[in-house]
């Protein structure tokens, strides 16, 4: 007997500017469907309408509009960044559909009609810079793209920094896809700050990290550097000059899990040896599996359902357990720290010893104590996210 | 004491009047997630004059009681406005809101209002602060003037002279000089000033 269907949308730029992380959202997103749509777990199938926006902001909208007019799904994953994001919400909202939105992002948003699967501020920044602090130094040169991301990180950061006596060196920023890099490269050499936290994202990070490594190492310098968004295929991209990052993230290739291992296996037997899952690409595989598991449990698509089914069910996903919470329809996930190496992999030399409840709008955030005491308070997660060596 | 950043809202209580049932579920949900207190009020009601700032929504309006409308004065107030025109803004501006959100209400919005609330808030306290102290000032040139023209009679100096006179002993006595004017013309003489 067949299963019944169930559509559902995929959006995501597979040409434009971050188009290699969008075709990372895709083919995690069809890897998913595919293992949902063979396994005997489920009543049903996914049947997946593909759109591609281009990276065209406005296209996000006419992209929802279609696939919920026309197609008439009631659940779409995807949007790589918050500017799309924002251009799909009126649309999902208004429509009663639900959003499952994969990327990291900047927090201070929660509608009833997004799951944000990615990780929160307090998942990725926060962790980051306590780590800095407590390790490095007091005194930061920012660098990073100008958009939303950047400016919301270096807040938080300035705050952090700022109450521990610290100091933002300086904020540099550039352009999406400026790839003028030298500039800064020259300044940071000039002024040696202790550390480098770089917020840049897709060509224009590439290429200031390899003029960073390249000058800092004929310089005789060695400046850390940071990162909240750097992932496997852009260790690949770069080359060898991105080894030593010291990068936050919920999920690493590197994870010893079992179900990363078989992820990773099972990744590399569909997509090839050389190539390797990223952070927002299997929290796009893991927004699929929640979507499915919401379902089944459900029994139906109805959104309100959904989204009551879809609260607290927890999944033992490649990057350990993971859970919405129903509270604020984020995700409840397990931050990481690892230094990148030359082999394009990350070494992880730090994790919460337990999933750590979301906090988009940081009102657990204190900038005068310890990540310690700043966990929130969450009967499902009530371990805070003490210093661990995993290797 | 550090004053409360208005990015940070945990902890704070605000007076909710929203009449549409759903406006209000979605103000709770969003409160909750933001770790503010929600005190549920109708007009007619006691008011909690301890609320850091109050929602009211303009289908409750006009106020009727004067007394509800002076503590709601104590913070600052976020209108829901439910219609633009102008006869209904006119009783929205009474409550002199500091900022507000257009119903029917959406999660998104309601943090930028509430810290747009608090900071305008806390930007009009400082300025009437300072409005008092210039209007107290203000108020004290007199004694200044007189203070100034009795020390030109009894040391027989130019206005100049007086003022800068006056200004080093109150700096002197680390008195400000609206106090030393107060003392002068009181006493009928200069303080004695050293060096």
């Amino acid at each position: 007997m067949t299963k019944p269907s169930v559509p559902v949308g995929i959006i995501c730029s597979q040409s434009g500017p971050y188009q290699a992380m969008g075709r990372e959202l895709l083919k995690s997103a069809l890897m998913a469907v595919d293992e949902i749509n063979n396994a005997n777990d489920f009543d049903f199938s996914f049947t997946p309408h593909v759109r591609d926006p281009r990276g065209v902001v406005s296209e996000y909208h006419a992209a929802c509009d279609d696939l919920i007019r026309n197609v008439g799904v009631e659940h779409i994953v995807g949007c790589y960044t918050s500017a799309s994001r924002k251009q799909v919400l009126p649309i999902v909202e208004r429509t009663d559909r639900l959003l499952w939105h994969p990327a990291r992002y900047e927090g201070f948003e929660c509608s009833d009609n997004v799951i944000y699967v990615g990780a929160s501020p307090n998942h990725n920044v926060l962790p980051l810079v306590r780590y800095a602090l407590d390790n490095i130094t007091r005194h930061f040169f920012c660098v990073g793209s100008n958009y939303v991301w950047t400016w919301e990180t270096n807040r938080v950061t300035r705050e952090l920094v700022t109450a521990a006596q610290g100091s933002i060196l300086a904020e540099r920023l550039l352009e999406l896809g400026e790839s003028t890099v030298d500039h800064i490269v020259d300044e940071i050499v000039r002024r040696r700050p202790p550390a480098v936290f770089n917020t840049l994202v897709g060509s224009s990070s590439y290429e200031f990290i390899r003029a960073f490594h390249a000058a800092t190492t004929a310089a005789g310098l060695n400046i850390p550097m940071l990162s909240c968004s750097l992932c496997e295929p852009e260790l690949k991209v770069v080359g060898p000059a991105s080894a030593g990052c010291i990068t936050s993230s919920a999920y690493f290739e590197s994870i010893r899990l079992p179900e990363n291992r078989a992820f990773v296996s099972r990744w590399k037997a569909r997509y090839g040896d050389a190539s390797s899952p990223s952070v927002d690409g299997q929290s796009t595989y893991v927004a699929v599996y929640l979507l499915a598991r919401a379902l089944q449990r459900a029994g139906t698509s109805n959104i309100a359902e959904v989204r009551r089914a879809a609260a607290g069910l927890r999944y033992h996903s490649p990057q350990g357990p993971v859970w919405i919470d129903g509270s604020n329809n984020h995700c409840v996930l397990t931050p990481r720290l690892a230094v990148s190496n030359t082999d394009g992999q990350f070494d992880i030399f730090w994790e919460a010893d337990a999933p750590v409840k979301p906090d988009p709008y940081l009102t657990q955030l204190d900038v005068a104590v310890s990540t310690v005491r700043e966990t929130a308070r969450d009967d499902a997660s009530p371990n805070a996210p003490h210093l661990r060596i995993v290797k | 004491m550090n004053k409360p950043s208005s990015f940070s809202l945990r902890g704070r209580k605000a007076l909710v009047a929203i009449k549409d049932e759903r406006d209000a579920s979605i103000v709770k949900r969003q409160f909750e997630r933001l770790g503010i207190d929600t005190v549920p009020w109708e007009p007619g009601g006691a008011v909690d004059g301890n609320a850091d700032v109050a929602l009211i929504d303009d289908d409750f309006l006009p106020l009727t009681s004067p007394a509800q409308r002076a503590l709601l004065g104590r913070g600052p107030v976020i209108a829901l406005l439910g219609t633009e025109t102008p006869s209904r803004l006119k009783l929205v501006l009474e409550l002199d809101p500091a900022s507000f959100l257009v119903k029917p209400l959406r999660s998104a919005g309601i943090y930028a209002a509430l810290v747009m609330a608090f900071e305008r808030n806390e930007r009009t306290n400082e300025l009437k602060q300072q409005i008092s102290k210039l209007d107290q000032r203000l108020r004290s040139r007199r004694v200044v003037l007189a203070a100034v023209l009795q020390v030109m009679h009894s040391h027989a100096i130019a206005e100049p002279a007086a003022f800068a006179l006056i200004r080093r002993t109150a700096m002197e006595q680390r008195k400000t000089i609206e106090e030393i004017s107060a003392e002068i013309t009181a006493r009928g003489y200069l303080p004695r000033a050293t060096g």
